[in-house]
Formats: structure tokens, C-alpha cells, sequence
């Protein structure tokens, strides 16, 4: 089993008075970790003491291993940080900035040229590396901060909201990269959003928060596999026979209404079966999907509690 | 690694020493400085006084040059004076660059959340105001330091290393009374462009610090009949606290050269508390 990136136990956060993070308990894994939580759940919390800016009232809170009470300058070496708010200096140019940003991480100022360059290049702002960051849109400026956040080769990569007021094409290049960074392997990635698609199509594992507790963890990569076998289809021109066809299959099935049918594939059984089995019959297959809990689904059940 | 091939790779190569991290922000704050042509005229122009007064020295030891325009060797008496001078005039000059330089250290790093950016890294709120503050520093040092203690090396090396001895307290009274201007200049530059996040209000502000504080003081003066308004003065405390390095106190001198420092410290106490406490609000993300 892989060494945890985030070990919490018992943490408690307290600003001013104000308990905000309560006694959580977790342990993280996974190559990418979604942070899901409402408002004023604790998510930013969280993250603070995560980077060592908040100490904890009560408990530990662990990241690669190093305690954020006495290690936090060892931590922030190996975290890169993309804050949700903008920040950047508008008089300066990409290339500075993100060089700026790998020199105080510690690399020397050639290595950090060299690395703000393939940075930029790897978040598509290569052409416009040069222009001053006042001067981009809010899509480059999210690039310019992620560009930053991954300069100098962090082992963890915390996106506060990496999303935020993109367009919907600069979302999809957002999450495409983000998905490239998993692919890669090389580091690990906490994001946290309050876009239940982006944490379901970029991570592993979610963490959903709630008045500064856990309320929910789910294992999705886990979730996703045992539910891949639970099937809906709607048929046209099925007799009514079609169900008990699937049944004799070795399926457990269900009509849930005209030309509804929902069933268990078992072992053995695959999805080519059911096409075979509706050409056989001259049934027509209008749909076939996979369902499963979607991650909102599970966000409002958690809510709930 | 070409960079046009896009790929992302870890990083394994050396560090830079972690406690020199602080020079990056002043080596790029530098830069940003020195983009206005108009603050870098001012700058080199900050030096014309003491190449003046280098050169002064020099005719001032050579009795060939002097005979040709009818004045003798030691026209320029060299003593506690002439430096309290230097130090004032550079002092001001250094006054007025803190409010041309200073706002814009700060303020912009907080008005565009830049903060989080710096501080998520292994690099902390005091590597932050330090490498902030040497940027004023060391401009405050180049016009008013260096070139004091040149004056007085160039001076020890004209008359003579007898010279050099009865006068070491003016090199050390130079040296200190530099570095408390450049320590109060940095604070208040880094302070105010905290404080305001528009630079020329800022710039405004950082002047208006010795405006107001001698005008209050003066009235304060007046009014209560009594020197305590001189508390209030920046101008007439760090002169007094440099006359008191300098050897040169005014005879019934309503405040102390000791009392000034006392007030200084209080007051650069309270800028860097200022400063922390602007600072650890923003430093947090999001």
C-alpha cells in the first residue's frame, strides 16, 4: 500500500474562537483528491493548514509525511499552491513570474528560466509567455497560475478552484489538462471545487466536508468499477418478451416501463450479449447506459446527513 | 529538454541556499523599479552631492589648485558638521526616493493577492518583508552609506592616518546614523505602501509622515509650551540621534540624542507591527 500524501487525525482548526474544522479523520491515497464541500465548509481551512498557515488547535495533520506544525517549510517545498482568487503581478510578464515563482522555490535562476518555459509550454501559454499577465484573459491567467503552481516539480499540487470563471472551452482545456498532470503520475493532486463534474471527471477519491467535518469519503475510480455492470436500456419494438430473453441470460432484470428495462450483467455476461440478443429478436436498442450514483448524487445525500 | 516538446517533468537538481532566498524578491523588485526613467534620473542625481563633496575634499588637501584661485589648504573644515550635513541632505533625498520607490513594493503584491503566490512556497512573511525592505535599503544605503563612508576613507586617506584616529567616531557615527535612516525608511516605505494599496497616496503619505508629525509637533510645542512635540518630528529625531553619534549636540536641546532613539524604536516597532499585521491577512489563500 502507498504511503499516505494526507493523514489528518482528530484535526482541529480553531480562528479567533471559531471551531472551524472539527475533529476531522482521513486518510488520502489516491494520485487525485477532490475537496467538495459547501460554503464555509472548510474546504480554504483546510488548505491553510494543509500549507502550514493555520496551526492546528488539536490533533496532526500530516502531508508526504512531514507534520505541518514543525515541517511546514519542508512541506511548501514539495506542494505547489493554485490559489482560487487571482493572483499574479499585472506589470510583470509570464515568463518572470513563473521564473520568479521556481526561484523561490529553491531552484537556481537558470534552471527556473528554463522551467517557467516548459511550464508555460505545458499549459498552452507558450506563445504568449512574454506578454505581461495584466494583459491575459481570466482562461490564462488560471493557465499562468497552474504554470506557477507546477514550476518546480512538487511531489503535491493543491488547484483551489481551477475552474472558476472559465468559459466552457477554457473548462475543458483546464480539466484535459488536469487529467494529463494524473496521467503523468509524478505528482499528487488535491482539487478542490464546488463543481461536481470537474472533481467526477478529474479524481479518484472525493472528500466531501460540511460544517468543518467529513461527512462523506467515496472512492469514485472504486465506485465507478462496481457499478459498471448495472445497465438501463429502452428498447423499441419489443413484444414483451425482450425482459424474460435477458433474464434466460442469466441477467437479474427489471421493466420499468414501456420498453424500460434495467438489469445486472453477472459474471461472464457482456454487453455484446444484450446486442446480440435484440438483433436476434429484431428489437431496436434506443439507449444502453451505465448508471451509476453520480458524484451528485452523493454530494446531496451527504448533505443530508 | 526543448521546450517546445510539451511534457512536464519533476525537478531533482540543486537548491539555492535557503537563507539567500530572500534576494530573489529584491532582484526582480529591482527591475520593476528601475522601469521609470524618471526614478532612475533622480537616483543618479541623488549622487551629485557627494561627488561634490569628494571633489571638495581633494582641492580642499591640493595647494596648487587653491593658490590659483586664492585660497589656502583646509578651506573646507572637516568635522562633525560637514557630516551631520551630508547625512541630512542625503538623508532627504533618501525621504523622498522611499516615497517614489516604497509604494510600489507592497501594495501591488497585495492589491493582485500575489501573496498567496509567495508565501504557499518554502519561503516565509519575514523572508518576504526582508527581501522587500533590501530593495529600499539598499538604495537608501547607496546614497547615503557608502558614499558617507567614502567621504570619510577618501578624507582619512587626503589628511592622513593621525586624522583617521582622532576622527574614527565620525566614521562610526556615519555608519550607524546611515543605518537607523535606512532601517526607519525601510519600514515606513514598506508600512505605508502596506497600509494604502494606491501608490500615490502611499508616496503622498510617506511625506506626509514628516510633514504632519512636525507640524502636530510644532503645535504641540507652542501650544503646551513645552519640547515634547519634538517627539512627533521624524525629521528632528533621527538629526538628533545622528548629532548624538556625530558628537554634535546642540547645547539645551529640548530632547536627548538617547530619547530620540527611544522614540525611533517605538515608532519602527510600530511599522513593523503594521506592517505583520497587513500582511498576515492577505497571507492566507483565498
Amino acid at each position: 500500500m502507498t504511503a499516505p500524501v494526507i493523514e489528518l487525525d482528530n484535526l482541529r482548526v480553531k480562528i479567533g474562537k471559531r471551531e472551524i474544522l472539527r475533529g476531522l479523520n482521513l486518510e488520502l491515497r489516491g494520485k487525485t483528491v477532490g475537496l467538495l464541500g459547501p460554503n464555509g465548509a472548510g474546504k480554504s481551512t483546510l488548505i491553510n493548514t494543509l500549507l502550514g498557515f493555520w496551526k492546528p488547535a488539536e490533533g496532526t495533520a500530516r502531508v508526504l509525511g512531514y507534520d505541518v506544525r514543525t515541517d511546514a517549510r519542508k512541506i511548501r517545498a514539495n506542494i505547489g499552491f493554485m490559489p482560487e482568487s487571482d493572483s499574479f503581478i499585472g506589470n510583470m510578464p509570464a515568463i518572470s513570474f513563473v521564473r520568479m515563482a521556481a526561484e523561490l522555490s529553491g531552484l537556481p535562476p537558470d534552471a527556473a528560466l528554463e522551467r517557467a518555459h516548459e511550464a508555460l509550454f505545458y499549459v498552452g501559454l507558450g506563445e504568449a509567455r512574454y506578454r505581461v499577465l495584466g494583459a491575459y484573459s481570466l482562461g490564462m491567467r488560471q493557465m499562468a497560475k497552474l504554470a506557477q503552481a507546477i514550476v518546480h516539480g512538487p511531489k503535491l499540487v493543491i488547484l483551489d478552484e481551477p475552474t472558476n470563471g472559465l468559459d466552457p472551452q477554457a473548462r475543458i482545456r483546464m480539466i484535459k489538462l488536469i487529467q494529463e498532470m494524473r496521467a503523468l503520475g509524478t505528482m499528487h493532486l488535491v482539487i478542490c471545487s464546488h463543481l461536481l463534474r470537474d472533481i467526477e471527471e478529474t479524481c479518484e477519491e472525493a472528500v466531501i466536508l460540511k460544517a468543518g467535518q467529513v461527512v462523506h469519503y467515496s472512492n469514485l475510480e472504486e465506485e465507478r468499477s462496481s457499478n459498471r455492470r448495472f445497465v438501463e436500456l429502452e428498447t423499441e419494438g419489443d413484444d414483451g418478451t425482450f425482459a424474460d430473453a435477458i433474464e434466460r441470460l442469466g441477467c437479474a432484470c427489471a421493466i420499468t416501463g414501456p420498453g424500460k428495462i434495467k438489469t445486472v450483467l453477472p459474471e461472464g455476461i457482456e454487453v455484446r450479449d444484450i446486442y446480440r440478443l435484440a438483433a436476434d429478436r429484431d428489437v431496436q436498442l434506443r439507449r444502453l447506459n451505465f448508471r451509476r450514483d453520480s458524484l451528485e448524487d452523493i454530494f446531496l445525500k451527504a448533505m443530508e446527513k | 529538454m526543448a521546450v517546445y516538446k510539451r511534457t512536464y517533468r519533476g525537478y531533482s537538481g540543486p537548491l539555492t541556499n535557503p537563507l539567500w532566498r530572500f534576494t530573489v524578491l529584491q532582484r526582480y523588485a529591482f527591475q520593476a523599479v528601475f522601469k521609470s526613467r524618471l526614478l532612475l534620473i533622480g537616483y543618479v542625481g541623488c549622487f551629485f552631492g557627494p561627488i561634490l563633496l569628494l571633489c571638495l575634499l581633494y582641492l580642499n588637501q591640493n595647494a596648487s589648485v587653491l593658490a590659483l584661485v586664492g585660497q589656502q589648504v583646509g578651506f573646507l573644515k572637516v568635522d562633525s558638521s560637514l557630516f551631520l550635513n551630508f547625512i541630512s541632505w542625503q538623508g532627504l533625498l533618501a525621504g523622498i526616493l522611499t516615497a517614489f520607490v516604497g509604494p510600489s513594493l507592497v501594495a501591488p503584491d497585495l492589491t493582485n493577492g500575489a501573496l498567496s503566490v509567495y508565501l504557499s512556497r518554502p519561503f516565509n512573511r519575514s523572508e518576504y518583508i526582508l527581501g522587500k525592505g533590501m530593495v529600499l535599503g539598499s538604495l537608501i544605503a547607496s546614497i547615503t552609506l557608502l558614499p558617507g563612508l567614502l567621504v570619510f576613507a577618501v578624507q582619512s586617506s587626503l589628511v592622513g592616518f593621525t586624522w583617521f584616529t582622532d576622527n574614527f567616531y565620525l566614521g562610526v557615527g556615519t555608519l550607524l546614523s546611515c543605518l537607523i535612516l535606512m532601517a526607519v525608511f525601510m519600514l515606513l516605505g514598506l508600512a505605508m505602501s502596506a497600509f494604502v494599496r494606491w501608490k500615490i497616496v502611499a508616496g503622498a503619505l510617506i511625506l506626509g509622515v514628516f510633514a504632519a508629525g512636525k507640524g502636530f509637533g510644532a503645535v504641540i510645542n507652542n501650544v503646551m509650551e513645552t519640547g515634547n512635540g519634538y517627539f512627533l518630528d521624524l525629521q528632528y529625531l533621527l538629526s538628533t540621534v545622528a548629532g548624538g553619534l556625530l558628537h554634535k549636540t546642540p547645547e539645551n536641546d529640548p530632547i536627548s540624542p538617547w530619547a530620540a532613539a527611544v522614540a525611533l524604536l517605538v515608532f519602527c516597532t510600530m511599522l513593523l507591527a503594521l506592517i505583520n499585521r497587513k500582511l498576515r491577512v492577505c497571507e492566507v489563500a483565498g
